[in-house]
Formats: C-alpha cells, structure tokens, sequence
C-alpha cells in the first residue's frame, strides 16, 4: 500500500478516536486488517428519523491511491433508502464519486452518511424502487425504513403488521430477506409480493 | 451535506500541559491538507488552503479535469498557488519524488522605488495595509515610506530645502494614492 495511504488512514484513526463523535457514539470506527487498507464502520441512525435508535455498519476499503481517490463504501446492514441499494448495500453519494476532495477524511464522510440518513435525495438514487416509494408514498416508505431498522439494524420501533406478512411468506417456503424486499417493493401488498416471487 | 468542520479538542485534560496543547494547536495549522502531515516544500492556494507542493500536485494530476482546492473546492491550479519559504528551508526538494519543483514565487519589484532620491521624512511615515480579497492575512503587501535614508544634501544648503519640498510632495501624493487605493 502506498505510503501516503497508510500513513494518513493511521493519522484519521487516532483523530477520530479522540473526536467527539466517537465519544457521542454517533460514530465509530474499527480496523479490520493490519494492512489498514480495511476498516469497519458505524454509524448511528439519527433521531427523528425512520433509522433512530438502529446502528448501521459500513464497509470500507482504502484504495492505495487514498486520499487522492476516495475510499470505497458500502452498507453491510440492509437499508432501506433512496441513496443506498437495498440489495448490495451499494451508496450513491456525491462526495464518494466526483465530489470527493482529499482533505475529506474518514470521519467526515461517516458524518455526510450519516447526514444522508437525514436528507436522502431521492433525485439522484441508487435505488429507483426505493426512490420511487419515497416519493408517491412518504409514509409507507416510513414504516418500511423503520421495519428494517428494527429487522437489520436493531432499532426499537417493529412493525407488527409487516411482521405477520413476511411470516405469511416465511411459512410458504420462501428466504425471509427475499420476503422482505419483495413485500418492500409491492407496498407491503401480499398477493402482488407472492405473485412476484413465484412467477 | 454533513458540517465538515474539524472538531479540535477543546480543553486540556486536568493538571495537563495547557503549553503542549497550544504546540499541538499550532502544528496543526502547518499541516498538509492532504497528508495531514507537516507541510513540505509548502505552497498556499488563493483560498489560502496550506499543502504540500507533491501532495498539490499529485491531487491536481488525479483530477486534471476538476481542479479544485481540496478542502472549499474553490478553482485551483499550478500557477496560482504560492509557495511559503521558511527560514533556513532553502534546499531544493527531494530529487526522489517525480514531481516537478514548486512554482516559484512571483516576485514583483515595488514601483517609484530608485527613481526618487531623498525620500526620507524626518518622522518616518509608515503604513502596511491588506488585500481584502486574501482571507487570513497571508497576503499583507507592506507600503513602506518610512525608511530613513540619508539626504544626498547637508542641511541649509538650498539643494537640502528643494529636496524638503519635494519629500512633503511625494508624501501627499503618497496619501492620494492610499485614498484612492481605498476609495476607488
Ligand atoms: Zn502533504
Ligand atoms: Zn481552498
């Protein structure tokens, strides 16, 4: 790995470390290997949102061209929003493409993700099904971000409702995560999420 | 877009060296924006914004493209950064890195510097000013009309009276010209 790379994801390490995020545990952050060219993630949902109270771990590979390039990051907790795919986990933002600047750091793009979980922005989404839910349907969209938070994330708020219908599909043979997106998709309407996943 | 403002640690932790602290502070303020390194062979961007001269440079060949300061994305490029020459750091970078020297500073010759002899007033008039434009007062040019020179004419002699009366006109022009540097 470059030496720049290295040198610099150490240095953003022990700052953050000492920030007050980490201290707030809005965000935190853990080395995965002893090449630090991966680290693990997290970010805390943030109140007054769909996401509260859920704890959302990120993916993150340092590109030996860091900081010139900007790390490549990924939700490992399933998501339910406009910017983010629900099935990769893959994020469509801004300044993790050609916004990005080298003297944004790691924990200033933790902070923009987490800032995304507030604002998404659904004109420019990774996931169209989500995006367009999002728009035509705001409060189903609520209740589906929040079932997931509680499903994937360890939010607080389950969603009993949602709850019965994917045990409906569980019990028909079907993957649990496989339900989900589908009912997810259909707006939580069962005959649709069935007819679609045994066509 | 989350607030991208560095958070500084605030206060020293109790019976700590507050002096080591405010070290620490001050390094910070010399460091890369990119490497967040010490900066070397240190250049400064018209937004102000400190790097290194390889570091700069490697960024503006990242992105040939788009280039913007790394740290307010205002427009950016080699010729217009500036590099900082401290004391006693005159060595020519090291040759290992491909990357090609600073820019050089622009050095431009004050004006109505040789071409007026007996310049000097008896009180010394000195005045230093900023561009506005320049954000952090890196940018201070320093107007200064008050060095002593000696008079070319003895005292009495009627060169020496001349040479009074021509000071007294070049300091009012000197005013003028402030003013209008304000006002125009
Ligand atoms: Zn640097
Ligand atoms: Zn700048």
């Amino acid at each position: 790995m470059a030496n720049i790379a290295s040198k610099r994801i150490k240095r953003e390490f022990k700052e953050i470390m000492k920030s007050e995020e980490v201290a707030g545990g809005a965000i935190r952050l853990q080395l995965v290997n002893d090449n630090w060219t991966e680290l693990k993630g997290e970010i805390a949902g943030p109140s007054d949102t769909p996401y509260e109270g859920g704890t959302f771990v990120l993916e993150i590979k340092v590109p030996e061209t860091y900081p010139f390039n900007p790390p490549k990051i990924r939700f490992v907790t399933k998501i339910w929003h406009p910017n983010v795919s629900s099935v990769t986990g893959a994020i469509c933002l801004d300044i993790l493409k050609d916004q990005w600047a080298a003297a944004l750091t790691l924990r200033t793009v933790l902070l923009s993700l987490q800032a995304l979980l507030s604002a998404a922005e659904p004109n420019d989404p990774q996931d169209a099904v989500v995006a367009k839910q999002f728009r035509e349907n705001p409060h189903l969209f609520n209740l589906t971000a929040r079932h997931w938070t509680n499903v994937y994330a360890g939010g607080p708020n389950a969603i009993w409702e949602f709850n019965q219908k994917v045990q409906r599909l569980l019990d028909m043979g079907i993957d649990e995560h496989q339900a989900r997106v589908a009912l997810s998709t259909y707006d939580w309407e069962l005959e649709r999420a069935t007819e679609q996943l045994f066509s | 877009m989350a607030e991208t403002s560095e958070a500084r640690p605030s206060a020293s932790a109790p019976g700590g060296d507050a002096g080591g602290e405010e070290d620490k502070h001050d390094e910070r303020m010399l460091e890369c924006n990119i490497c967040l390194d010490t900066a070397r062979d240190a250049v400064v961007s018209m937004c102000g914004h400190l790097f290194c001269w390889p570091c700069l440079h490697q960024w503006l060949e990242t992105r040939p493209s788009r280039q913007v300061c790394p740290v307010c994305k205002a427009a950016i490029s080699r010729d217009k950064v500036i590099p900082l020459y401290g004391r006693g750091n005159t060595k020519q970078e090291d040759p290992r890195n491909k990357v090609p020297p600073r820019p050089a500073g622009q050095r431009t010759e004050p004006e109505n510097n040789s071409g007026f002899p007996g310049f000097g007033f008896g009180e010394g008039f000195h005045m230093s000013f900023g561009i506005g434009a320049f954000p952090f007062g890196v940018f201070t040019s320093t107007f200064n009309f008050g060095d002593p020179r000696p008079s070319a004419a003895p005292r009495g002699t009627a060169q020496y009276e001349e040479e009074q009366f021509l000071s007294k006109i070049f300091l009012w022009v000197a005013i003028l010209f402030v003013l209008w540097l304000i006002f125009a």
